[in-house]
């Protein structure tokens, strides 16, 4: 498999990248879910440290994501995809490319606002973005929760429109992403 | 406002005399038949400056670390009776009563969970209080070395600190670090280090005017 994008795959990097990320969204869903029920207390900060450690993993492959696909394009969306169809796929990039950086600033703002400086698994401190203020922190925390729902959705439909190219259209998009997958075309 | 002529005059007469006696004792190659003047007689004549803080002008701060960020809180009331004067380090004293229900770092869940039974516990310990032994000069100013009661348990806490005098008044900024675990604070979950760190700095600026 090449290092960049070739003409009909993502290469290596996009695809780690995509992973890595997809796998740790899952990761900040189950840790916010985990830390959500539990009552103040040491076992909900350290679950929240983790969350914060995660999120700003996420921020910077998300920097790394953006910065390489911006000096490798992506493969070209199918021929015979119709103009709808890439609108709505171009749609659903932004919103995810967006939110993942939306996601961890907001959370990032949302620690600094509650006077919670944000470690990155305890080895450094990120600076505060803003100053402590509680309406801030109301603020933030009711914005991170509605892009998180938002995120939701939109990886949902992102996932099923794999689904969808893969099982109904049968043009192999999905397998320009998948690391094990021969680079067969269906088309 | 400041101490009375007499009382300086005094203390100025003393500090040559123990400069000359100073001066004396560090030349110890000198030929012998130097006279030696007589040991100053260090009556307790250079007596401390009575201080009181003014509130608006004065913190009280610690510096802590949790799940590897720090974070700073403040003691909103703290009471500090300085008795102070660098001529006079042996009759010096600070006694210092910090009230703990006054913790503030910003956030109103970390203010309750730390005034909370786990970590300062208020109900039962309302007040923390430093108060001083003894003082020496030091290179970078002064260090006290004095009692810190803080959740019913007392430990000897060394403070460094800065004292300058001002129009009409002094500063005094300084320093310590304590191990929150030597005093208890943090039970049950909260005795782990690895998330809420034992080292705790604190830091202090305060700015005193002289007691009528």
């Amino acid at each position: 498999m090449p290092i960049d994008d070739a003409e009909q795959r993502y290469g290596a990097v996009a695809q780690a990248l995509h992973w890595s990320i997809a796998a740790l969204i899952v990761v900040q869903f189950v840790l916010a879910k985990m830390a959500a029920g539990l009552p103040l207390g040491l076992h909900k900060l350290v679950l929240l440290a983790r969350h914060k450690s995660f999120g700003m993993t996420i921020l910077v492959l998300a920097v790394l994501r953006l910065v390489w696909r911006l000096f490798n394009r992506p493969p070209p969306p199918p021929a015979r995809m119709s103009r709808f169809d890439r609108g709505v796929a171009l749609g659903t990039h932004a919103a995810l490319y967006t939110l993942l950086f939306a996601m961890p600033l907001t959370g990032w703002m949302m620690s600094s606002a509650k006077n919670y400086s944000v470690s990155w698994f305890n080895l450094f401190t990120w600076p505060n973005l803003i100053g402590p203020s509680a309406a801030s922190f109301k603020l933030l925390r009711d914005t991170h929760h509605l892009l998180s729902k938002l995120l939701l959705a939109v990886v949902v439909l992102h996932i099923l429109a794999a689904l969808k190219h893969h099982f109904w259209n049968r043009d192999g998009v999905l397998l320009r992403m998948l690391p094990f997958a021969h680079a067969r075309s269906r088309r | 406002m400041r101490p009375r002529r007499g009382s300086r005059i005094i203390a100025l007469c003393c500090a040559a005399a123990a400069s000359m006696a100073a001066a004396a004792c560090t030349a110890p190659a000198a030929a012998a038949p130097v006279p030696v003047p007589a040991p100053a007689p260090a009556p307790a004549l250079a007596a401390p400056v009575a201080y009181a803080t003014i509130a608006a002008q004065s913190h009280l701060t610690f510096t802590g670390v949790q799940a590897g960020a720090p974070f700073t809180a403040v003691f909103r009331r703290f009471r500090a009776a300085i008795d102070f004067s660098p001529e006079a380090l042996a009759q010096s004293r600070f006694d210092v009563v910090i009230e703990m229900q006054s913790v503030d770092s910003r956030d109103e869940d970390r203010d309750g969970t730390m005034r909370g039974a786990d970590i300062f516990s208020v109900a039962r310990w309302p007040t923390a209080h430093y108060v001083t032994h003894s003082f020496e000069k030091t290179a970078a100013g002064f260090e006290a070395m004095g009692s810190l009661t803080l959740r019913g348990v007392t430990r000897d806490v060394p403070i460094a600190f800065q004292f300058a005098a001002t129009r009409g008044g002094a500063t005094l900024k300084g320093a310590a670090e304590v191990k929150r675990l030597d005093f208890g604070v943090g039970q049950g979950d909260w005795k782990s280090t690895e998330w809420i760190g034992n080292d705790v700095k604190i830091d202090f600026s305060l700015a005193l005017t002289p007691k009528h």
